[in-house]
């Protein structure tokens, strides 16, 4: 079948598209672009769940506050208090810290 | 597609809220809003999310997330309560009857407040963590 494109139609096109996007953004004040890549990032977000899960976990531990003072042992034994009877998160924890263990070594 | 976003939109910002709070959407829906509300210490949102994702106890993924708010919320206790010993350090230094007293005095019941709001979502995710009831938040 043969098919003939035409450029000024595609120009028109996309000049509507457009104007039909900031016509509706005018009238409603929702942002079209940005609200398409916030559902798309939020379907992301749930089909990785378990990365999210490991980014938070990685994210929990740089936010320990570390005193000017104090070394690794202090934030250690900080983060061992603070997670008194969360077992699944030390469980993580140990794990992180192993990895990090392991990376250094090779 | 531009329609199925308007849809989407639409809904967020008027029915979303409201099936949102009936715990009828994904399981995992609940715990991405509770990792992003963690990720900007919106402790309120996290504990309420956790809660409303929280049918099955024993869910991996959900004794994880709930676990990370716990920590959290610890840590931002341990913080409030070097405050208020800063605070209290400060006073003895500074002498009882001061100026600065009345204005010490009310950053200290505000960092208690905060503190004890903080204890109050840990108890609160602690309890639905090992199976029992609590009552002090309630997801609305």
């Amino acid at each position: 079948m043969d098919r003939k494109l035409s450029i000024p139609g595609g120009l028109t096109g996309a000049l509507l598209g457009l104007a039909a996007e900031l016509a509706l953004e005018e009238i409603t004040g929702m942002e079209i672009v940005n609200g398409l890549l916030a559902v798309i990032g939020a379907g992301f977000g749930l089909i990785r769940i378990d990365r999210r899960i490991y980014e938070a976990t990685v994210n929990l531990l740089k936010r320990v506050p570390v005193e000017p003072n104090s070394d690794y042992r202090d934030v250690l034994e900080q983060i061992d208090e603070m997670s008194l009877e969360l077992p699944e998160l030390r469980e993580s924890f140990v794990k992180l810290v192993q990895a990090g263990i392991e990376a250094q070594k090779a | 597609m531009l329609g199925l976003n308007s849809l989407s939109k639409f809904f967020r910002k008027t029915i979303g809220p409201r099936i949102e709070a009936l715990g009828l959407l994904p399981h995992r829906y609940y715990l991405h809003r509770a990792l992003d509300a963690l990720e900007e210490d919106d402790i309120d949102e996290a504990v309420r999310m956790v809660t409303l994702a929280g049918n099955d106890k024993k869910d991996a993924r959900w004794r994880l997330v709930c676990q990370q708010v716990i920590f959290r919320c610890r840590i931002l206790v341990s913080q409030h309560e070097k405050q208020l010993l800063r605070f209290e350090t400060e006073m003895e230094i500074f002498g009882k009857p001061s100026e600065l007293t009345d204005t010490y005095l009310r950053l200290q019941k505000a960092e208690e407040q905060a503190r004890d709001i903080l204890r109050n979502y840990e108890l609160s995710l602690f309890n639905q963590l090992n199976g029992f009831k609590s009552d002090s938040v309630t997801a609305e």
